[in-house]
């Protein structure tokens, strides 16, 4: 019972340090007000003057936020980016799962690898690295010339966020898409074809019925990061992206103000929690209900 | 009937193995000449790789026949399966159904063929009667009329009660029942059945199987089954297929394969059997051939088989325990009689059998009821018996 305790504890431990303090700390900051100094914003937690640190507290930040249009439009744009990437995603991963599920099982954990191999290289020179093919003299215009072709705009555009985004995450679909794709026995495909189902047909009334768990996992493992993306945007977007996480970081470095800057992360974090938590006791209903 | 116990042993023993084919008496297409098969092989191979699953085999099966393909594991009796319902291509030869040529039909268009699988292949996502319906929903029927169908086939393996759960939440033997229904519903005109019953235990399989036969006169459906269960395709089936290294070796009713096997791999495949070495030693006129043991001692008399034999050639007489009369005293008559030592009884309730060693180092094995009569003259160990058998007790083999 004791090292139950002491193997549940050690995570938990581990996300009340490094999770819940911090982001107590940012929700205080939120409803801070701001100041020019260092740190620039009050009042500091003092517990003798506990009564006048809570007065001085107040949702003045979030209302802000709510009424300013630039923090909304960069929410809904976000979103936006995060669900087209996802879906561009899902679209490129599922056959490539679906390939590699069905490959010989003497060359799977070689494939395997070869999907996992581009961790091998940092994220942000992977990134880097998309600079020089996109950029007006990059790599891709280059080889577009030879054909005699227009040399298109593509580097500081919302598509090479997109292209960023869905080379980037594309691992995180592909893995757990494998995973419940490898488990669909194939005597199910075999049965369903006895029954009369044409390949089309099978896959859609038995391949994705069953990969469902994967193609759940996989969007969630794309859309939370990508709703929060500051590196890519950064590099490859231009001027004119829009993302939550770029507004985040200019109200921190930029425009210095931490309280708003820990209203909008705040906010952030409900949009993602929010679904989640409400999709999670629905699939714990269904579980319930014998599906 | 004779008074003494042994002997009414051998008659009781000898009725059933013709009772086993009672069922279909009449009913034998095989032997009609000019009789269309629903399903030809026609010299089909089938090689994977280097390996030949499938040699060359051409056979026929006929209108509501419950067929048998038996052997071991690795004898291709599944691959030939998949071949009938299209999962696997033949690598030569044909395969005809209802007259038509099919060898090159996807799965999906063989709507004459459906199977039911090892694994039962249940859908899981689906509820039982959502499985049931799926082969019915892919032909476009009406929803009417499905529900009609399924409640049908439902009604057929009385599942009715579980008609809106999972698979998961079934017994073995409630999901076996399933995968037949869904099977059934499609209404094909052949059934395959790949091991139906081989996750069942062994109570629940002979349920099983008596159901399997009743579904099976019920729908008229020609039924194929492929099993490593010698007792449950003679159970089942009007014609056994017994297979080895992808060859057929034998195909013939139940009762001729326990009577007559053709080789000393189907004898000893099907039942338990002494398989004696022995050498012609004469050919009667009488329909009869006199043998000896390999070493030209002793001398028995047995059914001549079909085919010519040499005088001093090697042959194999199959001899079934139950055929084998066992006693303390010497036999009246002094053809097929041997004098042995009791080496082991296995005791099985109802009957018990005697492992008795003869004089030269062969071993025999006798079967006995265990009557009131044979408690009289019990057999101990280490007694000196008499076995005897009658001349057409035994089939001579040359293979």
């Amino acid at each position: 019972m004791d090292r139950r305790w002491t193997l549940i504890g050690i995570p938990y431990l581990w996300l009340l340090l490094f999770f819940l303090i911090p982001f107590l700390i940012v929700f205080k900051i939120s409803l801070s007000d701001v100041a020019l100094s260092i740190p620039p914003y009050t009042p500091v937690l003092d517990f003798s003057q506990l009564g006048e640190f809570f007065s001085g507290l107040d949702f003045e930040n979030y209302t802000f936020i709510f009424s300013d249009e630039l923090y909304v439009n960069a929410y809904v744009s976000s979103l936006k980016i995060a669900v087209i990437s996802t879906l561009l995603t899902l679209l490129i991963g599922y056959p490539i799962a679906y390939a590699m599920a069905r490959a010989p099982k003497e060359w799977q954990p070689a494939l395997l690898m070869a999907i996992i191999l581009p961790f091998w290289t940092s994220f942000l020179i992977r990134v880097y690295a998309w600079i020089g093919i996109l950029k007006k003299e990059g790599l891709l215009n280059l080889f577009l010339s030879n054909f005699g072709i227009d040399p298109p705009t593509i580097h500081n555009t919302i598509w090479a966020v997109y292209i960023g985004i869905v080379y980037s995450y594309l691992p995180f679909m592909i893995l757990p898409l494998y995973a419940s794709l490898e488990k669909i026995n194939n005597s199910l495909l075999e049965a369903a074809a006895d029954l009369g189902s044409t390949p089309w047909k099978t896959f859609w009334q038995v391949t994705v019925p069953l990969s469902f768990p994967g193609i759940l996992a996989g969007c969630f493992l794309v859309f939370i990061p990508a709703v929060g993306e500051f590196v890519i945007p950064d590099l490859l977007g231009g001027s004119d992206t829009l993302m939550i996480g770029k507004t985040l970081w200019a109200e921190f470095f930029s425009n210095r103000d931490w309280p708003v800057a820990s209203a909008v992360a705040v906010v952030l974090l409900l949009v993602l929690v929010i679904p989640i938590v409400l999709f999670q006791r629905n699939q714990q209903a269904q579980r319930e209900a014998g599906l | 009937m004779s008074p003494d116990g042994p002997t009414a042993v051998v008659e009781e023993v000898r009725r059933a193995a013709r009772r086993t084919a009672a069922p279909q008496s009449g009913f034998a297409p095989w032997e009609k000449p000019g009789e269309e098969p629903v399903v030809r092989f026609e010299n089909v191979t089938k090689k994977f790789g280097t390996f030949t699953a499938v040699d060359d085999i051409s056979l026929d099966i006929y209108e509501r026949e419950f067929f048998a393909l038996l052997g071991p594991s690795g004898c291709g009796k599944t691959t030939l399966l998949r071949m009938l319902a299209g999962f696997e291509q033949p690598t030569e030869g044909r395969i005809i159904v209802n007259g038509e040529d099919i060898t090159k039909v996807p799965p999906h268009e063989r709507h004459a063929v459906n199977m039911m699988f090892q694994s039962y292949a249940l859908f899981p996502h689906m509820s039982v009667e959502k499985n049931i319906g799926f082969g019915l929903r892919q032909e476009g029927m009406p929803s009417a009329k499905i529900k009609e169908r399924v409640d049908e086939a439902m009604a057929l393996l009385e599942l009715g009660q579980f008609a809106k759960r999972k698979p998961h939440q079934l017994s073995g033997g409630q999901q076996q029942r399933v995968a037949l229904a869904r099977a059934i519903a499609k209404k094909p005109r052949i059934m395959l059945l790949d091991e139906p019953l081989g996750a069942l235990d062994k109570r629940l399989r002979q349920t099983a199987q008596f159901e399997l036969m009743h579904i099976q006169e019920q729908t008229g459906t020609t039924f194929i089954i492929v099993t490593h269960d010698q007792e449950e395709a003679m159970t089942v089936s009007s014609r056994i297929a017994v297979m080895d290294h992808g060859e057929l070796v034998q195909v013939s009713t139940p009762g001729e394969i326990y009577e007559a096997p053709q080789s000393r791999y189907v004898a000893s495949f099907i039942g338990d059997v002494n398989i004696l070495e022995c050498r012609v030693s004469d050919v009667l006129s009488s329909g009869q051939i006199a043998l000896t043991w390999s070493d030209g001692e002793g001398n028995f008399v047995a059914q001549a088989p079909p085919m010519n034999l040499a005088q001093g050639q090697q042959v194999w007489l199959a001899l079934r325990p139950e055929k084998v009369r066992i006693g303390a005293g010497q036999p009246d008559s002094p053809v097929n009689a041997v004098k042995g030592k009791v080496e082991n009884i296995g005791y099985l309730g109802s009957i018990s059998h005697y492992h008795v060693e003869l004089g030269n180092g062969q071993e025999l094995t006798a079967l006995r009821a265990n009557s009131a009569q044979s408690v009289e003259s019990a057999i101990d160990w280490e007694q000196d018996v008499w076995l005897d058998w009658p001349a057409d007790a035994g089939v001579v083999l040359t293979r």
